[in-house]
């Protein structure tokens, strides 16, 4: 009885009854993840042209049939290494994301609870936010260490807030519904209150936060790899191939570091268009 | 009246404001794991070496005696000196702040033009093919990451079509910085009536601020676009149409309601581009705020990364205590309280 009343309010899927504008929405969902899951796939699987890591005699060779992206200064192969950062790239996000989801998630739980603690964990967060985050990450990777594990811990605790205040903010209107009233009504637990009745309600509008947060953990990782930081320089990543080809970029050789840039872009916009569509999909009428 | 009171106890809050981020400054360097004394003397070091460092710094007292000893600093207008250079951070703070606000100010002023702009041509014709152009622009600046858009500005500007001087930092090699009367190039040599580095100063802040211009405008656009659009369709603009008053006046008052979001972003902006900067002042040698605090941070130098935490947090607290009493003076719709 419960679990029928509580799919129903508050989160409106899509309008009923217009089948192929759905069918379009599922398109616009499908494409981008088959791309990434495209570019994992062949980061880990397919054979590369070149050894991502090993120095080739021609060094700053111009993208043709032999080099598709050229190579960089050192004489590596751009499209072998590039293919080979995504294996390290992405998982990197998504593991930072997922770390913050589950503690995010549960603080965000914990803030909804009736008294003066909830408003002021949002109000902490507000100013932890204001903060120029990048500059936090890079702040705790180089206090506490630096090496990919801090990285993932850096990227997941930059991501917290957005998920309590998400959490909350949702929260606090699907509390006052007739079907929460109800799951009390019949003794229903806090804790079972929250994950039966007020989590499932908010599943999408979550997950299209966490991709929003996977694009913006993409970023600050590439940012933190071409400062050098967190990311050995031998390890292939996107942001430490840009810095490459940063020099390169003055006098010409453009190659180096335009590729893995669009690497990134594409990662970048395949995980916003994920989350734009489910927000679409599952939120109320909030911004595009 | 009411804004009045509002403002007064908005700007008495600042003190209790100001307490939290010293201390937050204070714990963020001084609780977090990490090993500056280690990283100062070297992997060569011995044992002694290591204390004799460690006493220097006055790393072995316990955490509050050091707390003590920070607040009583900051009182007198010591916030310590650079483990590595002695210079005193204050004067660093002071030193490098006018470049970086030279900077955020000039890209703010571009990505609010630009961005209000795309926000406004999208609402405006909602639904239609500017709206989804738009919206194609404005997510499109919104992937690239703003330091790789930076390269590709300097390749394409600098390199392929020479209009920008190379990235060599906020003056050409050859030109004479002009005496410092505030530290902004552009104002300085405005004073000193110098119009051949004033040109060049424009010419080297081109990119810089055309690359956090262009990123930054995306926010402002989906801030406008959002804010606006229930504006066009609300029953003040219905009306003003039925008026027949004309197309422009009729967007002006939909404008009217749509500016407090704006401002508000504009604000929340300003703050995160204090320190956001900093990658892109690396790539240009823009020797700012922004790109001191990166190399105190990889030097581990703990005073100066206090006292940027210390000066950013400020400048956050500052802008939003200011920003929300603008909106307020603004906007008769917010509740005072």
């Amino acid at each position: 009885m419960t679990e029928t009343l509580a799919a129903d309010p508050t989160t409106v899927t899509a309008p009923k009854g217009r089948k192929p504008r759905r069918g379009r929405r599922r398109l616009r969902l499908w494409v981008p993840s088959g791309i990434l899951a495209g570019m994992l796939a062949a980061a880990y699987l397919a054979p590369l042209p070149y050894d991502p890591a090993e120095p080739l005699p021609d060094t700053l060779a111009a993208p043709d049939g032999e080099h598709w992206m050229g190579t960089d200064k050192f004489g590596i192969d751009v499209f072998s290494r590039l293919v080979a950062s995504a294996g390290v790239d992405i998982p990197l996000a998504l593991a930072g994301m997922l770390i913050s989801l589950v503690v995010g998630v549960l603080l965000g739980l914990a803030a909804l609870h009736r008294g003066p603690w909830g408003e002021r964990v949002v109000r902490a967060l507000d100013v932890f936010q204001a903060f120029p985050l990048l500059v936090l990450a890079i702040a705790l990777v180089a206090l506490m260490g630096n090496n990919i594990e801090n990285v993932v811990v850096a990227i997941a605790i930059i991501n917290v807030p957005r998920f309590v205040r998400l959490v909350r903010s949702e929260g606090l209107t699907i509390r006052e519904s007739r079907y929460v009233e109800a799951a009390h009504a019949i003794g229903a637990t806090g804790p079972r209150v929250m994950f039966r009745h007020v989590l499932p309600n908010m599943t999408g509008i979550i997950l299209a936060q966490a991709s929003l947060a996977v694009a913006h953990s993409i970023v600050v990782i590439a940012s933190l790899s071409f400062l050098g930081i967190g990311i050995n320089a031998a390890d292939a990543s996107w942001g430490a191939m840009i810095q490459t080809g940063a020099q390169n970029m003055t006098t010409g050789q453009w190659w180096v570091s335009v590729f893995p840039g669009l690497a990134i872009f594409l990662t970048v916009l395949c995980f916003n268009a994920i989350s734009d569509e489910l927000q679409d999909s599952f939120g109320r009428a909030r911004q595009r | 009246m009411r804004v009045l009171g509002y403002a007064r106890r908005r700007v008495l809050f600042l003190p209790v404001g100001l307490l939290s981020v010293v201390v937050l400054a204070f714990l963020l360097v001084n609780a977090l794991p990490g090993n500056p004394v280690g990283v100062i003397a070297g992997p060569a070091a011995g044992p002694e070496e290591l204390a004799e460092i460690e006493r220097r710094l006055g790393l072995d007292r316990p955490l509050w005696e050091r707390f003590v000893d920070y607040l009583g600093g900051l009182v007198r207008g010591d916030l310590g000196s650079s483990y590595y250079t002695d210079r005193p951070i204050l004067s660093e703070i002071l030193r490098f702040a006018p470049a970086t606000l030279e900077l955020v100010i000039l890209s703010l002023i571009v990505a609010a033009v630009l961005g209000v702009g795309l926000g406004t041509l999208g609402a405006y014709h909602k639904g239609r093919l500017a709206d989804r152009g738009s919206r194609f622009v404005v997510t499109t600046f919104q992937s690239i990451p703003d330091f790789f858009l930076a390269l590709l500005l300097i390749y394409l500007c600098f390199y392929l079509a020479g209009w920008a001087p190379a990235p060599v930092g906020r003056l050409g090699l050859m030109d004479e910085p002009p005496p410092a009367v505030t530290g902004a190039l552009l104002v300085d040599s405005l004073i000193a009536g110098d119009m051949t580095v004033f040109r060049s100063a424009v010419a080297h802040s081109m990119l810089p601020v055309l690359t956090l211009g262009i990123y930054y405008s995306a926010y402002f656009a989906r801030s406008t676009y959002a804010s606006l659009v229930p504006a066009l369709e609300s029953k003040q603009v219905e009306f003003a149409r039925a008026c027949g008053l004309p197309e422009r006046t009729v967007l002006a008052y939909a404008f009217r309601q749509a500016r407090t979001p704006i401002l508000t972003y504009g604000g929340i902006l300003l703050a995160a581009l204090l320190g956001g900067a900093a990658i892109i002042e690396t790539i240009f040698s823009w020797g700012g705020f922004g790109e001191w605090a990166i190399d105190s941070i990889l030097q581990l130098d703990m005073p100066a990364v206090q006292g940027f935490i210390l000066a950013a947090g400020l400048g956050t607290l500052l802008a939003f205590t200011a920003l929300d009493i603008l909106v307020a003076v603004l906007d008769p719709r917010v509740r005072y309280d």
